[in-house]
């Protein structure tokens, strides 16, 4: 005999709910990925671009504070220089600790000489020297060193900028992928529910209502039974038994 | 017959299965999208094999059914994986590819194949191999029945004339295909790897050769290798693979039936020669390119649109009217019977003609009885009017391909040749669907037109078409 109809019934039950589960387990696999992917957007680039506005802010409040330092306000200007250069230095420490990107270390190096060459004017002593009240020191001298410092933070800031529109990109396909199993899993499993009503009609609905007719035939025509089963399980035992049954009742009476 | 519908969903399995392997190997994205399509596979190739049967008597009509719809949801199959990744892949695009592939088109919609993970562009090959054998015969090999059910399925498969060749019972014929088939690619990649080629490109590109499919690994085709070597081998196995297998197979064996004593493969050979010939010339002549390359851009061209596989090396959409309707031609004619090509085929096209010399003949003595003979033997009467019926409807097809795509405002140019080079399993056409270029910018409906052109070129029309007239399953 072959397969048994509960082995049969069993297997067509463990098939969908086998393609339910991996269905499932992909779909969860792929939101974890995407999970996994906006959290490396935040911690890759969104620091950075943070870091990097803290710099520009820190350094426009050097530039404040060098202001005052020429205009004779040594006290007002010194502190505000120098929490402004902690804040900076803080920033550039975060961005320095959060290389993501190609070249993107070649760009904190830059960052890094710049403001020093920057620091390095407006470190030594202005008030009280050749400096002080000196607008033509400040324009042609000071205000290059920060520019220049301000466009390498920049630099920083926009590699980081268009990284994370290139990644946000990727995210919209990563969450289409994410979202493909289920629709997939859905349509292939009212597929399936229709394949499996068709075989569950067809070989096991179908036997049945063929040896009741065949049974009634016999009846009521007295033609044989024969119900024409073709499968070789149970129901094919079955219809053996009732033909021997058959038999063995013309053969007694 | 659902049975066999679930083997060949099995057999998509396996090779997904692989696909997935490499993903893995390679820590490609493409593991999930792979493996997922291989466990639907399996469970909807599982079903049928649980439930149906087995039978050792498979009616025509019951082989018409298994190898359509076998056709049909392996294709759906095997568009999964391209569904599941996205990208350039919307679902008329993932279909477009998928039944490319597994007909041994070489049409693409992909505007970029190298950003693909090579896992995928390595399941884009395979399904040219699994196609190009028919899946149907691979999956009988495997399967312990009856020879009566495994003629009933290849005489679906397989054309008539394709059969005319095989003197051997159905298990022989499955044993001779495969042989060849797998010796062939073995050879190629060895030699494909000797010219220069990395071991992925050789192996893709011997699964497009054998199958006279037409993928690249590269978006320009062959042109990215810039190779005469690796060009004159592509161009060597493009011709065999183009042959009858039974005679390449024969000769092999140095049988007396064998590719130097066919007529047809020595026309079939002669045609091509002269293809070559009268496109090199015309590039030449016309200023085009130099005489070496103009030689060597035209016999790479029309032997690979001859022999439907569909390679380049040159953008052929700027060559000369003239040259382009001789490719044209080669797109129609397509190779031989018994080979891994599809569409009209060769064998009809020889017959026609000397069908027309038969009919000038009758004309000129009404009262004579002429035969049509091929390679010395006479060719039944029946056969002869299957050719015409099958051209004229083969021609009628391109005809109304072309109407609808038109329809949809594809410019002419497009249309018909994307009309001609579909439906004969050939791959790149001319105008926007040039040799170089790709189906992205037609309507979706206009791909999903040409995805029936091929299934109805590679099973020979008739298959497809009698199903939709089944009035009996017995």
């Amino acid at each position: 005999m072959g397969m048994k109809i509960k082995f049969k019934i069993l297997s067509g039950f463990i098939l969908i709910i086998m393609m339910l589960v991996i269905a499932g387990i992909v779909s969860i696999y792929e939101f974890s990925r995407l999970s996994k992917s906006v959290t490396a957007l935040i911690d890759d680039n969104y620091k950075t671009i943070e870091a990097s506005k803290t710099m520009l802010e820190a350094l426009e409040r050097e530039d404040s504070g060098i202001l005052l330092l020429l205009s004779g306000h040594w006290k007002k200007g010194r502190e505000i220089l120098d929490s402004a250069d902690s804040l900076f230095l803080a920033a550039f420490n975060i961005a320095k600790n959060n290389i993501t990107e190609t070249n993107e270390d070649k760009y904190i190096e830059q960052i890094d000489q710049s403001y020093l060459r920057f620091k390095e004017r407006w470190e030594p002593p202005i008030v009280g020297t050749a400096k002080e009240n000196s607008i033509d020191w400040y324009f042609t001298d000071l205000h290059n060193y920060f520019l220049a410092a301000k466009n390498d933070v920049r630099a920083l800031m926009i590699l980081n900028q268009e990284s994370m529109y290139q990644e946000s990109t990727k995210l919209k396909e990563k969450a289409r992928r994410a979202i493909m199993p289920g629709i997939v899993a859905i349509i292939a499993s009212l597929v399936f529910l229709v394949m499996f009503n068709f075989f569950i009609s067809r070989y096991y609905v179908k036997p049945i209502v063929d040896i009741i007719q065949s049974l009634k035939r016999h009846t009521s025509q007295t033609q044989s039974f024969e119900a024409g089963i073709v499968t070789k399980d149970e129901f094919k035992e079955l219809e053996k038994e009732i033909q021997s049954l058959i038999y063995r009742f013309k053969k007694t009476y | 017959m659902l049975r066999y519908i679930g083997l060949v969903l099995i057999f998509n399995a396996v090779f997904l299965f692989i696909s997935f392997l490499l993903a893995l190997f390679l820590s490609e994205p493409t593991d999930i999208s792979l493996l997922y399509s291989t466990l639907i596979a399996l469970i909807f190739g599982l079903l049928p094999i649980i439930y149906v049967q087995q039978t050792s008597y498979i009616s025509i009509l019951e082989g018409i059914t298994i190898v359509v719809f076998g056709w049909i949801t392996t294709c759906v199959v095997g568009a999964l994986p391209y569904i599941l990744w996205g990208g350039e892949f919307s679902v008329i695009n993932a279909w477009f590819e998928s039944v490319s592939g597994f007909t041994t088109t070489g049409s693409t919609i992909l505007t970029d194949i190298e950003v693909l993970p090579k896992s995928l562009i390595f399941w884009r090959s395979s399904t040219h191999w699994i196609g190009g054998i028919g899946i149907i015969l691979f999956t009988l090999l495997i399967l312990p029945k009856s020879n009566t059910s495994k003629l009933t399925l290849l005489n679906t498969e397989m054309s008539k004339l394709a059969k005319a060749d095989f003197k051997y019972r159905a298990k022989e014929i499955l044993r001779i295909l495969l042989y060849v088939y797998l010796g062939l690619t073995l050879l190629e990649t060895v030699f494909l790897m000797i010219a220069g080629m990395s071991l992925f490109d050789a192996i893709n590109h011997s699964f497009a050769t054998i199958a006279t499919g037409g993928f690249s690994t590269k978006n320009i085709s062959i042109a990215y290798f810039n190779s005469v070597p690796i060009e004159i081998i592509l161009m060597v196995f493009m011709i065999l693979s183009g042959l009858h297998f039974g005679l390449i197979f024969n000769t092999i064996l140095g049988k007396s039936n064998n590719i130097f004593k066919s007529s047809v493969t020595r026309a079939f050979l002669i045609f091509l020669f002269v293809g070559v010939t009268l496109v090199s010339l015309k590039l030449y002549f016309n200023g085009t390119y130099p005489w070496w390359t103009s030689v060597r851009y035209a016999a790479f061209q029309v032997i690979s649109v001859g022999t439907t596989t569909g390679f380049a090396t040159a953008d052929s959409v700027g060559w000369p009217g003239f040259a382009q309707l001789i490719l044209i031609y080669f797109t129609i004619q397509c190779a031989m019977a018994g080979s891994t090509s599809g569409g009209l085929k060769f064998d009809r096209v020889w017959i026609f003609f000397k069908a027309i010399v038969k009919h000038v003949k009758m004309i000129q003595h009404p009262r004579a009885v002429f035969l049509l003979k091929v390679g010395g033997k006479a060719i039944d009467e029946d056969i002869e009017k299957d050719t015409m019926v099958f051209i004229i409807f083969y021609l009628f097809i391109i005809f109304i391909t072309t109407l609808l795509l038109s329809f949809l405002n594809v410019d002419m140019m497009t249309a018909f040749s994307s009309s001609v080079t579909t439906i004969g399993n050939v791959g790149p056409g001319f105008g926007q669907v040039g040799s170089m270029g790709n189906f992205s910018g037609l309507p979706d409906l206009g791909k999903f037109i040409l995805t029936i052109n091929m299934l109805l070129g590679r099973l020979e029309i008739f298959g497809i078409i009698s199903l939709f007239f089944i009035k009996s399953w017995r």
